[in-house]
């Protein structure tokens, strides 16, 4: 299968202060990959790297068999991005904010259809300010898939979002990753990175302690469920802390 | 086109909603000219002028709504919306950020014509009006005038490390120059000492220009202000395109 995403040895740090150290990945066509990993360990560095928003100081990155720094506006025509924060004027409606984004890209989705299946087209004229949190995420991933794009990137994709709503989204997105959009993800649920993901990787102080696809993260845990096996992964070294200052 | 069309259209729409362009572009220029027609009317500039004292002021009242657009809009939306990252958004577009900063500058540019327009209209219609010089000369100086401007606009906007930064040094170019550079106050009614402070501002040149226009006086007295905003544009966006950040 083609490689959408290929890292390759990413390194980023700021001011002498390692943010993510090494990272090497690939996301095949038509797949879910998770990022995961506590607040800090570097998510969002590891995806602006990608996305080449930042300079990584080491390593390289291709998507769709381009390089994001010097082919931008390239890539992102067939790219979808949403960021952990929501970024918009103070004063836009949902609709004007759609069409802007949609006048950006040469063949866009129409974003009335967008609005419907995600529940929030009655939202149309509102301004953006005055949506719940579960209603501008879910805009916000709606405009990730206006430019139609064949791979997203979504950053933190259901926070904010209540349970019913995380459904919706779950099954938007398996919807769409069988018509073949590659996805990737960072998310602090695990019950969502097990009904979406095929593959994931965990990062811890920067660097991947943890690579593959669920079920193995399970079986090389003593665990069963994937929750606790992430929770194994991620703390694993305070716990040793904690046991060498419980003997000093 | 699309993109830049839409993006004008819904910019313009935003721009209209927070109000405060309409009342620093459009409303103040024609309040201190319907004060000054009161007040002075059809009165010569000074005994003895050819022309009135509005003649004499019009090239720096159609100045008041350049001033505000590109001194204090302009870089404030440019670095609103690279704070609120709107920007870095568009980074994982398409989009240039050229389209970006042009539809900012025309939005600028739409205010300060329909402040020229309206002022123009007021002036002839209630204070008899009339504009001695060439509007060839004229219209050349006022989009000089607007490039300068616009451009250290630009150059606040791009190199302001944020949004608090960029207000106080809008607001320390902007102020003193709706004030001393003659835009409100008129320059001639100032003392020599306070007319030797305001030969400082850039805007003073470029009412200068305007008014050796508007009066139709002969070109080598505006050769200066010509030089003086040319230059100043050239070094403000060299600066602003050098040193423009996503983020």
């Amino acid at each position: 299968m083609e490689e959408v995403i290929k890292v390759n040895e990413l390194s980023k740090s700021y001011n002498g202060q390692c943010a993510i150290k090494n990272i090497s990945l690939s996301v095949k066509r038509g797949m879910v990959f998770g990022l995961l990993g506590a607040n800090g360990a570097g998510k969002s560095t590891t995806i602006e790297c990608i996305l080449g928003t930042k300079k990584s100081d080491y390593g390289t990155v291709s998507i769709l068999g381009m390089n994001p720094q010097t082919e931008r506006k390239k890539i992102f025509e067939k790219v979808g991005v949403q960021f952990q924060e929501a970024n918009y004027q103070e004063k836009i409606t949902v609709g004007e904010l759609c069409e802007v984004t949609q006048s950006l890209y040469k063949s866009a989705a129409n974003y009335h259809d967008l609005l419907k299946q995600f529940g929030i087209y009655d939202k149309l004229k509102s301004f953006v300010c005055e949506l719940s949190g579960g209603q501008r995420q879910r805009l916000f991933i709606i405009l990730a898939l206006i430019p139609n794009p064949e791979v997203v990137f979504l950053d933190e994709l259901t926070t904010g979002l209540d349970a019913k709503a995380r459904r919706d989204v779950w099954k938007c997105l398996s919807d769409l990753k069988i018509k073949g959009l590659t996805i990737f993800l960072t998310s602090h649920f695990m019950d969502e990175v097990e009904a979406l993901c095929d593959n994931i990787c965990i990062l811890k102080k920067g660097q991947i302690i943890f690579y593959g696809t669920i079920q193995e993260a399970i079986a090389s845990s003593p665990f069963e469920k994937f929750e606790d096996a992430y929770l194994w992964y991620t703390d694993e070294e305070e716990e040793n802390n904690e046991n060498i200052s419980n003997n000093a | 086109m699309k993109t830049f069309r839409t993006m004008l259209k819904t910019e313009i729409m935003i721009s209209l909603r927070g109000m405060d362009m309409f009342i620093f572009a459009i409303c103040m220029p024609l309040v201190v000219l319907i004060i000054l027609g009161i007040i002075y009317g059809n009165k010569p500039a000074f005994d003895g002028a050819e022309y009135t004292f509005l003649q004499q002021s019009f090239g720096a009242l159609v100045t008041i709504s350049i001033c505000a657009g590109g001194v204090m809009g302009l870089p404030l939306v440019i670095s609103d919306y690279r704070s609120k990252k709107i920007l870095k958004r568009f980074q994982v577009t398409p989009i240039s950020p050229v389209i970006i900063l042009t539809v900012q500058v025309v939005i600028y540019t739409i205010y300060a014509l329909l402040s020229l327009l309206l002022i123009y209209i007021t002036a002839t219609n209630f204070f008899h009006y009339q504009l001695e010089g060439s509007w060839l000369h004229f219209l050349f100086g006022y989009f000089l005038v607007m490039l300068s401007m616009f451009s250290i606009g630009m150059m606040v906007g791009g190199i302001a490390p944020n949004i608090k930064m960029a207000s106080i040094i809008a607001s320390i170019l902007y102020f003193p120059m709706l004030i001393f550079s003659g835009a409100t106050l008129p320059y001639e009614v100032m003392p020599p000492a306070l007319q030797k402070i305001a030969d400082i501002l850039p805007l003073t040149h470029g009412i200068k220009l305007l008014k050796g226009a508007s009066l139709g006086l002969p070109i080598d007295h505006v050769l200066m202000p010509i030089i003086i905003m040319i230059v100043l544009a050239v070094i403000c966006i060299g600066i602003s395109i050098r040193f423009f950040k996503w983020e």
